[in-house]
């Protein structure tokens, strides 16, 4: 990761998306502030943020959808300010916008040909149809499917024309888990097949598990950048102890001298852990009625690096 | 190009046939509305109709020998008299289009200005009975007509020919209201088609992000607009061979499809859609596209001489329906189709074209392709 890269010759370089200093206003408002990153090729770059944080006007950005305000965009070495670039671009990058819904009355195999049809070399439907594991839905109506096959459908869609870069925007949002884990393991696939994928999402989990590269955005702005074990043993603090189901009555129990302990939602205490502390702490619990409590310790997640660094957690809706 | 064109049309076309609402407006609604219709004004009757226009009148009233000579001619029972305003200039006209209407023969019976006075002062009196020969009634009613005159003329001056009835002829080509009905009903199905179709796809497929997905691939605004056009030309065809068709199985309805057809087809298919693009892009919603579209569609069907001649409307509803795009495609219908007139065919198709190379630039101009 560096800022201000310079421009590369298209096809000429690894840097398959290159952001420097781009910006998007509109009026007064900023919903893009001065950004730069990079996304080379054959990685999972996701784009980590709120909903409102500026991660949908950024890949629409780089989709050739909408215009910069200031700053510079390049996808596969075109920019996408120029109107010929454009053109480029548009052959091969592969998109699945946010909430897309495919055309209700056209099976899941005449859909993938639709889509295909606009591009002048397309994937075979069937194969994409296996990839993303339809087969037995291939003669299905779209409008027929569940939420979580639609958003399969949508992820052949946007690979009919073997793209070079995929940009998935929110793929899992309002999917139940399973549905979800189903689009992770297709991710994931395609992750195997050495495709760059741009993804852009609200789940801590998903960014952490599907991410070879995670920036995390904020009111316009990147407040972090790197893998995400970097971001966590950077900005995620220190492991805690969580005491499960232990509730009020379990923090009065707890023995003097230990770190600051909390009591979260679920009626869990967590007392952070320093360095060499955790014998200590579990002797000293073993001589209270704790002791025979369910005890684990928890790594750090980009949840808590996302508190750290902006003072507030990520609910489940994004917001 | 071709081929992503040919894919959108497609596209429009298997979501349309799998659909049964869009079936059921598309094909059995216009089928629906003749059936009634052709029910409703097709019933007949024993009496002949006949149109009668009194000039003479004195401070609004019938005079004398005018309101005399209505009267027996009403008492013979063998007439449902309808009365044209003394002011209308053009009473052929007039009755012409009340006739299609309601399904009745074009015959008038004219009492000029000064009838009243000729009779006092001896002279001899000429009313005036237009009909065509060729009307099957005609012998009869003329008849009937010429007696009542000839008793009428004995009764008030004991002179039998002091009264003349002058028969003029005309042709009325026998237009019956369902023949009015049809072109207009084809007019109605296509704009419906093209204003929904245009204002429901472009709506729910941006609602549904799908013209955000196609506006990140090759594919460009044109290539979209020209689709949509070619998929609603199939439709218009559709339509227009449906309901031609049954036309003349159930009602005997002949029409002729010449060049102005094509081009009336031609017009409604970018014109009605390029209105839909322009609502599409001044109300986002779906839902609220929709009720703009009824709100644009259900005067013009009504003043746009669907039903009904534009002629019976009401001045200021006339001057209306004058700026209604509908207007012209109707009447151009009826004049290719029905009539067979090739000037009047002409000029409506021209405006028709007109209409709609301004409405399809200025929807496809309006058109958001791209996010802002």
């Amino acid at each position: 990761m560096s800022d201000n890269l310079p421009a590369s010759l298209p096809g000429q370089s690894d840097r398959v998306v290159q952001v420097d200093k781009l910006s998007k206003k509109y009026g007064d408002n900023v919903a893009v502030n001065d950004i730069s990153f990079n996304l080379t090729k054959g990685e999972v770059f996701a784009f980590l943020g709120p909903n409102g944080a500026g991660k949908t006007t950024t890949v629409e950005i780089l989709e050739c959808l909408r215009n910069p305000t200031g700053g510079r965009a390049r996808v596969l070495g075109y920019d996408v300010s120029k109107r010929s670039d454009q053109a480029q671009i548009r052959k091969r990058i592969g998109v699945l916008p946010q909430d897309f819904n495919a055309i209700d009355r056209l099976t899941v195999r005449e859909n993938i040909n639709y889509f295909g049809a606009m591009f002048k070399h397309q994937l075979d439907a069937d194969k994409l149809i296996e990839l993303v594991d339809l087969k037995d839905k291939r003669d299905e109506q779209f409008k027929k499917l569940s939420g979580g096959l639609k958003q399969r459908v949508g992820l052949a869609v946007s690979l009919v024309n073997d793209p070079d870069v995929v940009f998935l925007d929110e793929p899992t949002t309002g999917l139940d888990p399973r549905a979800r884990r189903d689009v992770w393991g297709v991710i994931e696939r395609l992750k195997s097949q050495g495709k760059t994928v741009f993804l852009t999402t609200h789940y801590m989990d998903e960014a952490e598990y599907l991410a070879d590269i995670v920036s995390i955005i904020d009111h316009g702005q990147i407040i972090a950048s790197g893998t995400p074990d970097q971001l966590i043993d950077t900005h995620g603090g220190k492991k805690t102890l969580i005491i499960r189901d232990a509730g009020e009555e379990g923090l009065k129990q707890l023995p003097q001298g230990l770190p600051k302990a909390e009591l979260r939602n679920a009626g869990d205490i967590a007392i952070p852990l320093h360095n060499g502390e955790l014998t200590n702490i579990l002797m000293s619990l073993a001589q209270t009625p704790l002791h025979d409590k369910e005890i684990e310790v928890r790594r750090p997640t980009l949840d808590d690096v996302f508190l750290n660094l902006t003072g507030r957690r990520v609910s489940e809706e994004g917001n | 190009m071709r081929s992503r064109i040919y894919t959108i049309i497609s596209g429009h076309f298997k979501s349309w046939y799998r659909s049964k609402s869009s079936i059921f407006w598309t094909i059995a609604f216009p089928l629906l509305l003749i059936v009634l219709f052709g029910a409703i004004f097709g019933s007949g009757s024993t009496k002949f109709d006949l149109y009668l226009q009194n000039q003479d009148l004195s401070a609004n009233t019938p005079t004398y020998f005018s309101q005399g000579y209505i009267t027996v001619l009403n008492n013979t029972g063998a007439f449902n008299l309808h009365v044209v305003p003394a002011e209308q200039p053009d009473p052929l006209t007039y009755v012409k289009n009340d006739a299609q209407l309601h399904n009745r023969g074009q015959r008038l019976l004219v009492i000029p200005l000064g009838f009243n006075a000729t009779v006092m002062s001896g002279k001899n009196a000429t009313i005036q009975l237009y009909m065509d020969q060729s009307d099957q009634a005609s012998a009869s009613l003329a008849g009937i007509v010429h007696s009542v005159t000839v008793s009428y003329a004995a009764a008030i001056a004991k002179a039998p020919n002091h009264l003349i009835l002058q028969q003029v002829g005309i042709v009325t080509k026998n237009i019956r209201y369902i023949d009015f009905f049809i072109p207009g009903v084809i007019g109605m199905t296509l704009l419906t088609t093209g204003v929904f179709g245009a204002v429901n796809t472009n709506g729910s497929y941006r609602e549904l992000k799908i013209i955000k997905k196609l506006a990140t691939t090759p594919l460009s605004k044109i290539e979209w607009i020209l689709g949509m056009v070619g998929y609603q030309m199939i439709l218009a065809t559709i339509s227009l061979v449906v309901i031609l068709f049954f036309g003349y199985a159930i009602f005997g309805v002949t029409a002729t499809i010449d060049i102005y057809t094509v081009g009336l087809v031609v017009a409604a298919s970018l014109l009605f859609p390029g209105i839909g693009m322009v609502l599409a892009n001044f109300v986002k919603e779906a839902e609220s596209a929709d009720a703009a579209a009824n709100a644009i569609t259900f005067p013009m069907m009504f003043l746009g001489g669907t039903f009904w001649p534009r002629e019976t409307l009401p001045d200021i509803m006339k001057i209306i329906a004058n700026f209604m795009p509908l207007t012209y495609v109707n009447d151009g219908l009826r004049y290719a189709l029905i009539y067979a007139e090739p000037a009047q065919a002409l000029t409506n198709t021209l405006i028709a074209l007109g209409l709609a190379s301004f409405f399809i630039v200025l929807g496809s101009v309006l058109m958001n392709w791209k996010e802002e």
